[in-house]
């Protein structure tokens, strides 16, 4: 019998490819280290190109929900897929086509196949959370550091017993023949970027935490507010390239900052009341057919200034006056502003160096590099060692799922 | 710190910014209700229409400034321009911008604008205009001999001038120059 | 043979009766039927539409409903009246609401602007309803090869969409007299004539800039098919050699005083004493 195949990070792309080997009928370890699969795509809400929801899930009391998503909802009941959640890869020894991943596998203190989402736990303590509404497993997880009394109450009233207060974190070593890797990337936290002020006022946000503000399952129900007092938001300015295309950060573009910002800017200024938006640029870099969501951004009225900002500074009212030099006028322009928007760079998430090393894999600007450039191969970076979606560089869904079906169709294909 | 509103006080810094919440955002709107104005949100400051224009480095406002200002809401800056008068009528931004802003037509808007709100229409405009409630022509036949050397009739057949001072009496020019 | 509705305008009758002359006596010998308009008015050119649009649509929509009872074509040889024209009739025809009102001022006199017959520039009418071939047919004394530089004026070209005017057209016009067409840089450029009002420095400027690009391509002649051009290239060229001491030395003919010409016609008959710059070499290029 042929080896599984391990996918190491469960957002689109890895869930994308073990959902296809799976049902081509080979076995998959599909591991990630937070406690619900989806990656960042979890936080998205709407979604460029089809403007689709991110909410694939039917709704249920606790999760109105839109679409059935028929990746995720098959990631559990896929007998050919092995679900490890709140894991991370220890060590991998072997070679090629007998790989020994050694796997650190935290507690299980609920099961998410007993749990129900009856909600009981969560009114008997914090610890409880439900990390998502379209979380994966649908179950709620346990968090130790948020440990308080009504625990063991919850544990005992829980209708299905699925909570295990004991549970310990074990260690197990699987045998595979391929490695998929789908780390994703991660949204850099802008706190060096000095003249943007990031984590010196609360109303100065990324680009992701403005998508979560924007969720309509968030806390504010999708209404924009101000993080510092709760006001609405009246005044939004964005500003493009925080970090990216800046040797003393990260010299490339992170591609698609711009699409998700012009998405952003659309929505507020459509979808919300009154809501102002600039958005101050280098470049506007929307490639291929995203060129429409810049026009439609035009039209919409938002504002777009190309420049810099000069400086920020923090009114006594919880507002921001930013002066902006408009390159294009030759000319300065002060706004008061009450969210002030990151676009901040896309970076390979941590632990990545780690992982590449161990393996021997090429990396290009931190993310993983394809053994050689012909396109059809991006996806190679190794010895039966694949990667795909944003674990190769900034990308979108599209091609996120794209680059993981292209790395099943050479592991089906080697297989014949 | 206070709003920087003291005038008195000398400045802070040497930025002295233009206070975006002192411009009137109405002006784009009433720019883009105009006959040539609808794609003017279009814009995205690429200065194709500068390069492509003759005389905008004779300008202190370039073409795609002034498409700006009028986005950012500039009215005062904009309808009082030398530029807008002075634009040649030649076409050359509005034929290669690749948004489709109608460039030129849509300084002819500014322009029509400028005289309905009582900005400054340039002398040698008015005079025009004034032929023209006047005398119903812009150009009138002095030498009629060099007509009839030609076998020309010496007067332009057809052409009236009284419908022209009539209509142009009731209309903004009128208005602007006032009839005799 | 076409019949058209001729609409002089108020600046080619009173500074350029030789272009009125050349122009009725060319379409003469192609049986094209020019007929006066009567009763039409200035169309106020572009300077009008810059301070009162709507009364520059009502006057240039009138002299437009005015042809439409007959249901001929326009045909005009200024390239103002033909701007206004045409654009007024493209802006009326995609403003439904504004050709409403517009209808409205006419309708006192009995006019409304349809959208049923088009508005022509001269060199265009003949090229397209006479053809290239019929025109050579009567070109007896070709030019010898003589450098022409083509200045089609703005507001024939521009914007592409409502003049749909294609400068392939002119330069078979020129080349079918036997005249070389001399191409250079600045062909599309303004001669400066509409900021005559506003800035005279600048549109002095302007006509340097074009004067000097035909004159390093080796031009010995241009062309123009609008007064206001004519003005600004030609009788600038006096004012320029007075004031600064420059000198182009290069005639401006009107396209049917060449084409005449080529045709046989005599220099008086074409107006040639009338240009500004002495337009006499132009006869010694022509072939017996
Ligand atoms: C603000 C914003 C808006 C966006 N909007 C859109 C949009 O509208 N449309 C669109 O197409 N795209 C959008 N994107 C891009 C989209 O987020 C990505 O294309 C997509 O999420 C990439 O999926 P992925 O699977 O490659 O990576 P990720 O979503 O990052 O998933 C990687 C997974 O791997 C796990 N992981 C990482 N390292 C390890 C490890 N060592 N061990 C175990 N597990 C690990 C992570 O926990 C994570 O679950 C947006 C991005 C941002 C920042
Ligand atoms: S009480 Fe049990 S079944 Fe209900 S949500 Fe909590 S863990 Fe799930
Ligand atoms: S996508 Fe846009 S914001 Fe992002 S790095 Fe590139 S240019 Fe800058
Ligand atoms: S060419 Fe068009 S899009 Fe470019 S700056 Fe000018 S008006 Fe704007
Ligand atoms: S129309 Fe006016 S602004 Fe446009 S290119 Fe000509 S002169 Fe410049």
């Amino acid at each position: 019998m042929t080896s599984p195949v391990l996918v190491i990070g469960a957002g689109v792309a890895g869930m994308t490819a073990a959902i296809e080997l799976a049902d081509s009928g080979v076995k998959v370890v599909l591991v990630d280290r937070l406690r619900t699969i989806g990656g960042n795509a979890l936080d998205l809400y709407k979604a460029f190109p089809t403007d689709d929801c991110f909410y694939c899930f039917e709704g249920n009391r606790t999760r109105p929900g839109i679409r059935k998503c028929f990746y995720r909802s098959a990631m559990t009941d896929q007998p050919n897929i092995d679900l490890y959640t709140d894991t991370t890869v220890e060590e991998i020894s072997g070679e090629a086509g007998e790989f020994h991943a050694k796997l650190a596998v935290g507690p299980r203190y609920v099961d998410p196949k007993k749990c129900i989402l009856c909600g009981k736990c969560m009114e008997h303590s914090q610890a409880f959370e439900m990390l998502s509404p379209q979380c994966q497993p649908q179950a709620v997880v346990y968090n130790p550091s948020k440990a308080e009394d009504g625990d063991k109450k919850a544990e005992e009233e829980c209708p299905t017993e699925a909570i295990n207060l004991n549970a310990e974190a074990s260690e197990e070593t699987v045998k595979v023949s391929d490695i998929i890797i789908a780390t994703g990337y991660h949204e850099m936290k802008p706190v060096n970027v000095e003249e943007y002020g990031y984590g010196t006022h609360p109303n100065i946000v990324t680009q992701l935490e403005l998508a979560k503000m924007l969720d309509p399952n968030g806390e504010s129900a999708g209404t924009l507010l101000r993080p510092s007092d709760g006001e609405p938001v009246k005044r939004m300015m964005m500003v493009q390239c925080v970090g990216s295309r800046d040797e003393r950060y990260y010299p490339y573009c992170s591609k698609i900052c711009c699409v998700f910002a012009l998405k952003h800017a659309v929505i507020a200024t459509k979808e919300r009341e009154n809501i102002k938006v600039s958005v101050v640029y280098m470049d506007i870099r929307t490639y291929d057919r995203h060129e429409q969501y810049y026009r439609e951004a035009r039209e919409d009225g938002v504002e777009f200034v190309r420049g810099r900002v000069t400086r920020i500074e923090p009114r006594n009212d919880g507002s921001l006056d930013v002066i902006v030099y408009d390159s294009l006028l030759d000319k300065y322009l002060k706004s008061n502003i009450d969210l002030f928007v990151l676009s901040s760079a896309l970076e390979p998430p941590e632990g990545a160096s780690d992982l590449m090393s161990q393996l021997g894999l090429k990396s290009a600007s931190g993310f993983v590099a394809p053994v050689d450039l012909v396109a059809e191969n991006e996806v190679v970076v190794g010895k039966r060692i694949y990667a795909c979606g944003t674990a190769l560089g900034p990308a979108e869904v599209p091609e996120s799922v794209n680059q993981a079906r292209a790395v099943v169709s050479k592991i089906l294909q080697s297989r014949k | 710190m206070a709003e920087t509103d003291e005038k008195a006080s000398p400045p802070v810094t040497l930025v002295d910014p233009i206070d975006m919440s002192k411009l009137d955002p109405s002006f784009r709107d009433d720019v883009k209700s105009m006959p040539n104005g609808e794609e003017l949100t279009a814009c995205f400051a690429c200065s194709t229409c500068t390069a492509a224009c003759p005389i905008a480095n004779q300008w202190d406002f370039k073409p795609h400034q002034l498409i700006r200002m009028i986005l950012l809401g500039m009215r005062e800056e904009v309808l009082s321009s030398r530029e807008i008068w002075e634009c040649l009528t030649c076409f050359e931004c509005q034929e290669r911008c690749p948004q489709n802003v109608r460039v030129t037509d849509i300084f002819f808007d500014c322009k029509n604008l400028a005289a309905e709100e009582g900005y400054e229409v340039p002398e040698n405009v008015l005079v025009l205009g004034k032929e023209l409630v006047d005398k119903g022509q812009l150009y009138v036949v002095t030498a009629d001999w060099e007509r009839e050397d030609l076998d020309l009739e010496p007067e332009v057949p057809g052409l009236s001038v009284e419908e022209v001072e009539k209509i142009l009496k009731k209309t903004r020019t009128g208005r602007l120059v006032g009839g005799e | 043979m076409p019949t058209y509705n001729l609409y002089m305008g108020c600046s080619v009758p009173a500074n350029y009766p030789n272009y009125e002359a050349a122009m009725l006596r060319v379409a003469k010998a192609f049986d094209m039927e020019l007929e006066y308009m009567e009763d039409v008015a200035c169309c106020g050119s572009p300077n009008l539409r810059a301070f009162d649009y709507f009364g520059w649509l009502v006057v240039n929509a009138r002299t437009i409903a005015i042809g439409e009872k007959n249901g001929n074509d326009i045909v005009t040889p200024c390239n103002g009246c033909f701007g206004s024209l045409k654009d007024v009739l493209y802006h009326l025809k995609h403003d439904d609401e504004m050709r409403k009102e517009v209808n409205d001022e006419l309708k006192e006199e009995g006019l409304e602007l349809k959208g049923t017959i088009k508005v022509r520039h001269f060199v265009e009418a003949l090229y397209t309803d006479i053809g290239i071939d019929a025109i050579r047919a009567k070109v007896t004394n070709p030019l010898d090869g003589a450098e022409i530089a083509i200045h089609y004026g703005c507001h024939l070209l521009r914007p592409e969409d409502v003049t749909e005017f294609n400068p392939e057209v002119l330069k078979e016009l020129i080349r079918v007299t036997g005249a070389k067409v001399t191409e250079y840089p600045l062909w599309k450029q303004c001669c400066g004539a509409t900021v005559l009002p506003v800035n005279e420095p600048l549109a002095i400027r302007l006509a340097r800039d074009k004067l000097n690009s035909i004159k390093t391509a080796g031009a010995e002649f241009i062309t123009v098919v609008c007064p206001a051009c004519g003005n600004q290239l030609d009788l600038q060229q006096l004012g320029m050699k007075e004031s600064y001491g420059e000198e182009y030395d290069l005639p401006v003919l009107l396209y049917p005083q060449i084409l005449g010409l080529a045709m046989g016609m005599s220099e008086d008959e074409v107006g040639l004493n009338m240009n500004r710059v002495p337009a006499q070499g132009i006869l010694e290029h022509l072939v017996e």
